[in-house]
């Protein structure tokens, strides 16, 4: 039995059918072919897989595809406008906040949803938006940094 | 990747008809609403529902809402994070919010629900401790209508509830705070971050206008008993006189020596016995000295 649903990835719209058993993150990188968004445990532990659905982050391993009918969501690949990269991609690339890069998309995203509701977030609150996401190659610290970047870029609290 | 095996999937739009389905398609079928748990658990092969009841398109049940019988309405499918966001509950319940910070990671708390938690009955539950210290009850939905559980007797084991096939919880009610109260949730991971409980304490102590005793004392504990647990002989101590810290101490003592816990991959249980006691007096301490100064928590 498959389920209609119709949801936004990226600002762009879908309509699909789905099995109900589709999670997001089966939908986002088999069927919309989005592969910025990875799978590590697959079980909501690591937090590889976070996208934003209405600018929140959430694991889209435990998240069923019939569930984002209806939402926004924002993967990766979303963040570029217009051949321009993110401050957030910026900063990542100078900083050199990426080793692996497995985690990456899915720290950006949640740092992401830090810093558009509070653009000038401390580094505690960065710490705690980021506690969901796990970093086997450790750079934790490069990664913290490269978003305080970011937030001290933004003194008028644009 | 890991997959989930296919189920029948039902959307039913209100709550009776969420009871028909689930009663008609057995105790192999699951409600879904965050999704944490139950996901989790389908993709590791614990359970294999042979059909899910989506809870999220019946409208109405995930509100906060302040209650005329003295109180406040916490819906079944509210998220965990709006709990922690919620200003009404913030000002009045505070330990919800305590607790609902450091439960999962954000983007759990996010997908995660109260109903979600409290129906799965882990031992582990974040939320339990607080919403037993507040004296919550359980609002619960089935074939013979709507019924109302203390949520202290509500859990009957590890993931075993006094719900029936059909049953579905719909909402918590919380009973006003009494005056000069306050509760606070502690918890020990095995590291700052995102972890299961190894021990949770959730604390509430009301003061009497005598000097330094208390008019109810509440004390709840999770991960280390069976079932989230009222530690109730830890209560009588903290009401059998003034709170001075012999009492606190000894108070802690007798928690831990409530406390039956496991030992298994996160910690041996004579670690979290111990831990029983250092998180409990703390969390005394710490409840009484925010009553003292007419705070509500945190």
């Amino acid at each position: 039995m498959k389920v209609a649903i119709e949801l936004e990835v990226n600002n762009e719209s879908y309509q699909v059918e789905v099995e109900p058993s589709t999670t997001l993150l089966d939908l986002l990188r088999e069927r919309l072919h989005l592969t910025g968004t990875k799978e590590g445990c697959g079980l909501g532990d690591c937090g590889t897989c976070i996208v934003l659905v209405n600018g929140m982050p959430v694991n889209s391993c435990l998240m069923l595809a019939v569930d984002a009918h209806g939402h926004q969501v924002t993967t990766i690949e979303g963040l570029a406008t217009d051949g321009k990269l993110h401050p957030l991609q910026k900063s990542f690339i100078e900083k050199g906040a990426v080793q692996c890069g497995f985690c990456t998309p899915a720290m950006i995203l949640s740092a992401k949803a830090l810093l558009d509701k509070k653009p000038q977030a401390s580094v505690e609150e960065i710490k705690q938006a980021l506690s969901g996401v796990l970093c086997r190659c450790g750079s934790y610290k490069k990664i913290i940094e490269a978003v305080r970047t970011v937030t001290e870029g933004r003194e008028d609290g644009a | 990747m890991k997959r989930l095996k296919s189920f029948s999937y039902f959307e039913p739009a209100d709550v009776t008809e969420a009871i028909k389905i689930l009663a008609e398609q057995g105790s192999n079928a699951y409600p879904l609403a965050g999704g944490t748990d139950l996901l989790v658990r389908m993709k590791r092969g614990d359970i294999t529902p042979t059909a899910l009841v989506n809870l999220k398109r019946i409208k109405g049940l995930d509100q906060i809402k302040k209650e005329s019988e003295k109180g406040i309405s916490i819906g079944a499918l509210t998220s965990i994070s709006a709990i922690e966001n919620s200003p009404l509950i913030r000002s009045t319940y505070s330990v919800m919010v305590e607790a609902a910070g450091v439960l999962g990671s954000p983007s759990i708390r996010n997908l995660g629900t109260l109903g979600g938690n409290i129906g799965r009955a882990s031992p582990a539950s974040d939320m339990a401790p607080s919403l037993i210290v507040l004296q919550a009850r359980v609002v619960i939905e089935g074939l013979n209508g709507r019924r109302e559980f203390d949520i202290e007797d509500f859990f009957l084991g590890p993931g075993a509830t006094t719900l029936l096939t059909g049953d579905l919880i719909t909402s918590f009610f919380l009973p006003e705070r009494a005056p000069n109260s306050a509760a606070v949730y502690m918890k020990l991971g095995r590291r700052e971050g995102p972890d299961c409980a190894l021990v949770g304490v959730a604390v509430l102590l009301a003061l009497s206008g005598k000097k330094d005793g208390a008019r109810e004392a509440r004390v709840a504990l999770s991960s280390v008993a069976p079932v989230p647990l009222r530690a109730r002989k830890t209560e009588e101590i903290l009401l059998s006189g003034p709170l001075n810290e012999d009492r606190i101490k000894k108070a802690a003592r007798v928690a831990a020596e409530e406390s039956s816990p496991i030992t298994d991959m996160r910690a041996t249980g004579s670690y979290r016995k111990e831990m029983v006691r250092v998180l409990t007096f703390r969390a005394i301490s710490k409840a009484m000295a925010l009553a003292e100064k007419g705070n509500t928590g945190n």
